[in-house]
């Protein structure tokens, strides 16, 4: 889970493949006074459910996207793979696409997030046929 | 029989709910002619009739209830039963435009950017003219109490004072809201946003103007000496009819105002 971070490091040198960004995870989304914590395989899980939903509706897609990209965090590629079949299922290319602009812009001032995020999910862009906000020439407002 | 043995009230025949059923209909129908043949004609007959039968109907209503005595106590009963059955069904009405508006702002479709505020939609500051407007009606909320307590006191001066003073306050809500909606950068045409942005508080506002209306006849009866110190159900169905308006209000502000910005 990439979580806000008050500190960072980052893999030291480029390679061919990116490595995984590295941050301290012991920042939870919400800190509760009591009660059981949800850890962040808990989350991830939870979301990716929410996505597999082989009937989800438009709306619902929509309002969980929303919601996701409401959260102080930028999701997990298997959540991201779960939403983009979504998307699959509904016909949904513009609410695809629109979700790799999203986990750009959740990134924040982390640049090399996005990158990492779209070379973990090219086998599910290739699959489904999603080009990249890059590929369109639409990254440059 | 020269009196009744009961103490409900058995109407004398009256035309004014005929009439109203033909303002409806003149109305309705007025409305399909002007979409399709562009005369206002009917339409504008029809709303002359509602106002002539809504104005000759209440006071009628005013006529049986405070000269005539039929409004006994269980007779006041069915009026206060029938405004909270009306003022429920009110409720309902807004709820429907509180429903498209969850509806459409949290799952935001892809046409509006999957945003909401919706891509190129600047919304009004909450924290300007719309908090002004919600103390405007709150502070109108203390002067309707006042007035009733007032009423309830016999202190005619203060009731007729209050009363003149929430009006006011009624009145500097609607011309604000008139000037926002003047002023503001996005029209009801303005995709999903603007629809329900200006459907919905646009029904406020006329319903706004519906309570100071029913709040300045009351003001005109008191003047007249139409209301005691024990009986004056008019003034309090106004009241009631007021404060739902405050409570839609404050749903409006913190629902589209607040969160939908």
């Amino acid at each position: 889970m990439f979580r806000a971070a008050l500190r960072l490091s980052v893999s030291g040198a480029r390679s061919l493949t990116r490595s995984r960004p590295q941050y301290t995870a012991s920042v939870a989304a919400r800190s509760y006074s009591h009660g059981k914590q949800e850890t962040d395989e808990e989350f991830d899980a939870r979301w990716v459910t929410y996505f597999n939903k082989p009937d989800i509706d438009a709306w619902e897609l929509r309002k969980g996207m929303n919601t996701l990209i409401g959260y102080d965090l930028v999701p997990e590629p298997k959540i991201l793979e779960a939403a983009l079949r979504a998307c699959r299922r509904l016909n949904d290319l513009a609410s695809a696409i629109r979700i790799l602009e999203a986990v750009k812009d959740k990134s924040g001032p982390h640049k090399e997030i996005y990158p990492y995020v779209l070379q973990e999910l090219q086998p599910t862009l290739n699959e489904l046929g999603i080009p990249t906000p890059e590929e369109l020439g639409i990254n440059k407002a | 029989m020269a009196h009744q043995a009961h103490a409900y009230h058995m109407v004398d025949p009256s035309p004014w709910p005929l009439t109203g059923a033909i303002a409806a209909l003149l109305m309705t129908s007025g409305l399909a002619i002007w979409f399709h043949f562009h005369s206002t004609t009917l339409m504008t007959l029809g709303l002359i009739l509602l106002l002539l039968t809504m104005y000759q109907w209440w006071r009628d209503i005013i006529r049986e209830g405070t000269f005539q005595g039929h409004h006994t106590p269980p007779v006041q009963k069915g009026l206060r039963y029938g405004m909270i059955l009306f003022i429920t069904s009110e409720v309902f009405f807004f709820l429907g435009f509180f429903w498209a508006f969850y509806h459409s702002s949290l799952a935001p479709t892809p046409e509006l950017g999957g945003c909401w505020p919706p891509t190129g939609i600047t919304p009004l500051d909450p924290f300007e003219v719309p908090l002004l407007n919600t103390a405007v009606l709150l502070a109108s909320g203390v002067t309707v109490t006042w007035a009733h307590h007032s009423i309830m006191e016999g202190e005619r001066k203060q009731a007729i004072q209050s009363l003149a003073l929430t009006i006011l306050l009624g009145l500097y809500f609607t011309a604000l809201q008139a000037m926002e909606y003047y002023e503001a950068p996005f029209t009801i045409a303005d995709g999903v946003y603007g629809s329900t942005f200006f459907v919905a508080t646009g029904f406020h506002g006329l319903h706004v103007i519906i309570g100071s209306t029913f709040l300045a006849v009351c003001l005109l009866r008191q003047i007249q000496y139409h209301f005691t110190s024990e009986h004056h159900f008019g003034f309090e169905a106004a009241a009631w009819y007021w404060h739902f308006v405050d409570v839609v209000w404050l749903f409006l502000y913190v629902s589209i105002y607040w969160w939908g910005s």
